[in-house]
């Protein structure tokens, strides 16, 4: 019934009132000449109002003059009506339509480029490689050929393994996966010696070609040559042979990391104060509006964008630029002598917990605090890791 | 069981149309729609607030109050509270109201 109901109103119909002595007759009439009628209500002193369809009601007039009964439309209703009030608006005509062209067709360039999954790579790099090969803010959208220039995109960058680009309304999503670096090995068959990687103190070397320079117990130096592949013999009448040296060479190493306790710390504090100033972003280009200098001594900025978007996906390209300066006050305050140690020290502990490399093993966390004398405290935390130190490195090489 | 017997034959005398009686065992025993062949009205009754008359000839009577409508059987009077036609085409009438009652007037 709804369907139909809703067919009725793209068609139009009208509400007419129907005034005579023969209603049933009229009815009738209207039947048999295939006059569709509905929803008729019978009132008082011989009227009845029904709906009657646009072409239905033009056939009405005969039928009318023959049962002697009289029409009046209550009202009109109905899509064609409407569409009758909206033809002699012309310009609200033609707006409409200049809306629907202006939106497609800003829907149809590429806003932004988003790229996700970099970790050591820079996302600007990877945005100027996309740029170079035509993917940037501002092209046609339809004009991308996603799977080839996500192969190009791999060719170009050698620490990408997988790239992955789909357009999403006026979003250009760039998902990346980069490559673990594998470790710079030395060919078999290149002779190479084996030097240290860092400092430390000898704890096993176990060698299987090459020979060793160093024994257990001796304190290394960052590129000290462990094991050589150059190998003498006793025969003088014969050279030094060249082999590729393989050593597991384990050894101590230190990870030390000093902070100061700091007792005093500035804080800043926001006065309440505040000041805005407006920017508009169109496609790239700024427009700042009224923008002074910043209003006070000591302020805190931060940078407010909002974007113009239809729903998740599709941004248009204009950009509200809200700078916000609050006036702050730079108060001293003096901490709670413990709970700077506490957080000097996790600091330090943290930052040595991130030198050490993933194949140490560690041994033994010392933490204490040095006082200098002059009222001074650090921080200081040193680890102690038993890990592979040996490095290959090419003969005569770097 | 004479008796019976009697009364079934009363009762196949009775049936004096031979014509319309023969069309309506054709119809039962095919299975057709009886309203389309035998010419009489459907009447289905949605709750107490709508009927639907199909097959029905003409109005003679519309009121709020009051429907009469022509059909195969006799004139169908509809009694009722604000009764409207719901719709109506040259197949089938809707009424919508509080009705109160049908009658089949020969």
């Amino acid at each position: 019934m709804l369907l139909l109901r809703l067919w009725n109103y793209i068609r139009g119909y009208v509400i007419i009132l129907v005034e005579g002595f023969f209603l049933e007759k009229f009815i009738n009439i209207c039947i048999h000449r295939q006059i569709f009628l509905w929803d008729i209500k019978k009132l008082k002193n011989s009227t009845m109002r029904l709906k009657v369809s646009i072409p239905g009601f033009k056939l009405l007039r005969p039928v009318a003059k023959k049962t002697l009964c009289r029409v009046r439309i209550v009202r009109k209703k109905g899509l064609p009506f409407i569409m009758n009030r909206y033809k002699k608006r012309k310009a609200f005509v033609a707006g409409a339509f200049f809306f629907i062209a202006l939106l497609y067709t800003l829907t149809s360039f590429v806003w932004t480029v988003e790229i996700s999954g970099n970790k050591s790579l820079e996302t600007e790099f990877i945005l100027d490689k996309l740029a170079s090969m035509g993917i940037k803010p501002g092209i046609l959208k339809f004009g991308i050929d996603t799977e080839s220039a996500a192969s190009s995109l791999m060719l170009d960058i050698k620490e990408l393994a997988w790239v992955g680009i789909s357009v999403k309304g006026t979003k250009v999503r760039v998902e990346v996966a980069e490559r673990k670096q594998p470790p710079e090995i030395v060919a078999k068959h290149i002779p190479c010696d084996i030097v240290a990687l860092r400092d430390g103190i000898i704890k096993s070397i176990v060698v299987k070609a090459g020979q060793e320079k160093v024994k257990v117990g001796e304190s290394v130096t960052k590129g000290q040559l462990l094991v050589s592949g150059a190998v003498e013999t006793k025969n003088d009448q014969i050279n030094t042979r060249l082999v590729h040296a393989i050593a597991s060479i384990k050894a101590r190493t230190w990870y030390e990391v000093r902070r100061r306790v700091e007792s005093k710390a500035v804080m800043k504090e926001r006065t309440g104060e505040k000041k805005d100033f407006y920017s508009l972003m169109l496609f790239t280009k700024r427009f700042d509006f009224f923008h002074g200098e910043a209003p006070y001594e000591n302020f805190e900025k931060i940078e407010i964008k909002k974007r113009l978007s239809l729903g998740g996906d599709i941004e248009l390209p204009f950009e509200l630029i809200t700078d916000r300066y609050y006036e702050v006050r730079l108060v001293e305050k003096e901490l709670e002598i413990e709970e700077a140690k506490q957080s000097a020290m996790e600091e330090a502990y943290g930052e040595a917990v991130a030198a050490i490399p993933e194949n140490a093993q560690i041994v033994s966390t010392g933490r204490n605090f040095i006082e200098d004398g002059q009222g001074g405290i650090d921080a200081s935390v040193i680890i102690e890791c038993i890990e592979e130190i040996g490095v290959a490195k090419e003969i005569g090489g770097k | 069981m004479p008796d019976n017997r009697s009364a079934r034959r009363r009762k196949k005398d009775n049936n004096e149309n031979p014509k319309n009686s023969l069309k309506e065992k054709v119809t039962e025993i095919l299975e057709l729609p009886k309203e389309v062949v035998l010419n009489v009205p459907k009447i289905t009754m949605i709750g107490r607030n709508n009927l639907i008359i199909e097959n029905y000839k003409g109005i003679i009577e519309y009121d709020e109050r009051r429907i009469r409508v022509n059909t195969g059987i006799g004139i169908l009077k509809i009694t009722g509270e604000r009764m409207a036609i719901k719709e109506i085409t040259s197949e089938d009438i809707m009424v919508e109201g509080e009705l109160l009652s049908i009658e089949v007037l020969k």
